[in-house]
């Protein structure tokens, strides 16, 4: 199939590291085509997140979502193990499974009864005759499952490629990252309940590039550091503003990440005042837990450095004044769905918890003071691209000519699209 | 003494009113000092607001930051602002005491900007305490009676 984009020396994007440049056609945002190719070249070959294994407490627990643009259902069977399928009978397509989440042993599609169990297998269908007998117990008439899935730190991962590289090697530097999300709990970490389902009138990418985008802080968000300002002892009282040594580091394959220090409270684990003394209180005894299990380096890393994680292609987890997992797909050029959750440590205290949900819906909710701006800067964006065909380029060069790139630079970006430009040329 | 569903009524026009017309601090004046701004998650309204994870969870200084905020040319989803209209309807008396009403009522509220329109449609339930000839709001929890906030995207107004 034909993508529409001009082709250059460095394929679909302009890569010029002699001049420190790098563009990104803005067709790549509005065309039809293109999409249609991501589906094909991206959203079927790429490790994509499910869920998290918290979503699936016990035996025959399931939740039913879209992943990549197609519905699945992921569950554990009778025995605890994990599986993901596609939500469609196998006998004339119905949606078996029609609820988000539950408990149950077997899924019975409304339509004409076919029964599964939480395992995907047929077990029966009502009618006496018509089909020859044992018609299903060889498995032809099981669920689909999908072609690979796999799980790295309770992080469930989905694959609609069979012949794709594990997941391990998949991930290759990110690794190190998630293992620092992970390693906030010494028992397990867990999605909390309430998650946030909304959608831009924008092109997924653009939401990609703008969750791991320092520069654009203190212009888009100036009014969160308003609020931030006016609530009393919301900033640390230990905070220096030359402390914020940001970095960016490209993980491989598409991956990305910036670390950096911030003068918001941390959940795991920097107190702040508006936490009060029973605050301060849990989060000493957090930090003195995090040292006894992983030693004072690695705690202070782990508390007192913020990352925004970049996964190619669609999966975000920024873990800043809250931890947040989110993911999104295309519907379309020009829109896509998001779902956000929040991640903590199943053995957090009360009140840390409770500011912590303060500190999501505050910034990364859809209707806090700071994405309802990062939604209105991305709509600007789409709707600037109809412009086409002139102006054409996007700049993403800042931080090309540097040794070494901040998190107000832009080589988390051009990681990504490196990777995009790699695939779509395959 | 009673109050009539009138009452309530021209309160809650009132309030919707301030909204509609960008009145943002005014809004705020019609709170309580120990009052509440909710948007439950959609799954499940009766959340528990200390551990779950809600759309909108403001105590009197957030919700009086959020009007705040709506002034600036900085909240930059909200400018220039987008028109709003509240409309208003099934509104009963649930409960009420000599100091407070307890009132359940159904709004869609539109918003347009850049010729979309995008429409929530609620479930309300506010406790309102008798001040005077009037009220104040103690809690407004505002329930989606949809369940995502799709496609309008974000709530970057007041509903």
């Amino acid at each position: 199939m034909p993508i529409p984009l001009p082709l250059g020396p460095t394929g679909f994007i302009r890569d010029d590291r002699e001049k420190h440049e790098f563009l990104v056609p803005r067709r790549a945002f509005t065309s039809p085509e293109v999409l249609a190719a991501e589906r094909e070249r991206i959203f079927s070959t790429c490790w994509l997140y499910a869920a998290h294994a918290s979503e699936l407490s016990g035996p025959n627990a399931f939740v039913s979502r879209r992943v990549g643009g197609r519905e699945l259902v992921i569950s554990r069977d009778d025995n605890g193990e994990l599986h993901g399928f596609y939500n469609t009978c196998s006998h004339r397509g119905a949606m078996v499974c029609r609820q988000k989440a539950g408990n149950s042993k077997f899924f019975v599609c409304p339509y004409h009864g076919w029964t599964f169990n939480s395992a995907g297998a047929m077990t029966q269908q009502p009618a006496e005759s018509g089909f020859p007998e044992g018609f299903f117990s060889d498995g032809a008439k099981d669920l689909t499952h999908v072609p690979r899935m796999d799980i790295y730190r309770d992080f469930i991962f989905v694959n609609y490629d069979a012949h794709a590289t594990g997941l391990v090697d998949y991930l290759a530097g990110a690794t190190e990252f998630l293992d620092i999300v992970a390693d906030q709990s010494a028992i397990g970490m867990e999605i909390t309940e309430g998650n946030h389902e909304y959608s831009m009138r924008a092109n997924w990418k653009l939401l990609l590039e703008n969750s791991a985008d320092g520069y654009h802080a203190m212009t888009t968000h100036a009014s969160y550091f308003d609020y931030l300002q006016s609530t009393n002892g919301s900033f640390r009282t230990d905070f220096n503003p030359s402390d914020i040594g940001g970095t960016c580091v490209d993980l491989g394959n598409g991956h990305a990440a910036i670390e950096y220090v911030a003068p918001w409270g941390r959940p795991v684990a920097q107190w702040v005042p508006q936490w009060g003394e029973d605050g301060r209180t849990a989060v000493t005894q957090l930090m003195a837990d995090l040292v006894a299990r992983h030693g004072t380096q690695r705690a202070q890393r782990i508390a007192e450095r913020n990352r925004n994680i970049l996964i190619f292609p669609n999966l975000v987890i920024n873990d800043i004044m809250a931890l947040t997992v989110r993911t999104f797909q295309p519907v379309n050029e020009g829109y896509l769905e998001v779902n956000a959750w929040s991640l903590a440590p199943s053995e957090e205290h009360a009140d840390v918890r409770k500011y912590r949900q303060y500190n999501f819906l505050e910034f990364l909710g859809p209707a806090g003071f700071a994405t309802p701006d990062d939604v209105e800067m991305l709509e600007l964006c789409q709707q600037g691209y109809q412009n086409l065909p002139e102006p054409m380029w996007n700049d993403i060069s800042k931080g090309m000519s540097k040794a070494v790139n901040g998190s107000d630079d832009e080589l988390q970006m051009r990681t990504f699209w490196r990777q995009w430009n790699k695939l779509m040329l395959a | 003494m009673t109050c009539t569903r009138t009452e309530i009524e021209d309160f809650l026009y009132h309030e919707a009113a301030l909204i509609d017309e960008w009145r943002t601090t005014e809004w705020h004046g019609l709170f309580t000092e120990d009052a509440e701004y909710l948007v439950p998650p959609s799954e499940n309204p009766d959340a528990d607001k200390d551990t779950a994870l809600f759309i909108i969870n403001d105590d009197f200084h957030r919700l009086k930051q959020r009007a705040v905020r709506l002034t600036k040319r900085t909240a930059h989803a909200e400018f220039p602002h987008s028109i709003v209209r509240h409309m208003i309807s099934n509104v009963r008396i649930v409960e009420q005491n000599t100091n407070e009403v307890e009132v359940h009522f159904n709004q869609v509220v539109y918003r347009s900007k850049r010729q979309i329109t995008d429409t929530y449609v609620c479930y309300v339930r506010q406790r309102l305490v008798k001040n005077g000839d009037s009220f104040k709001i103690r809690s407004k929890r505002v329930m989606l009676a949809t369940d995502t906030l799709r496609p309008q995207g974000r709530i970057s107004i007041i509903l």
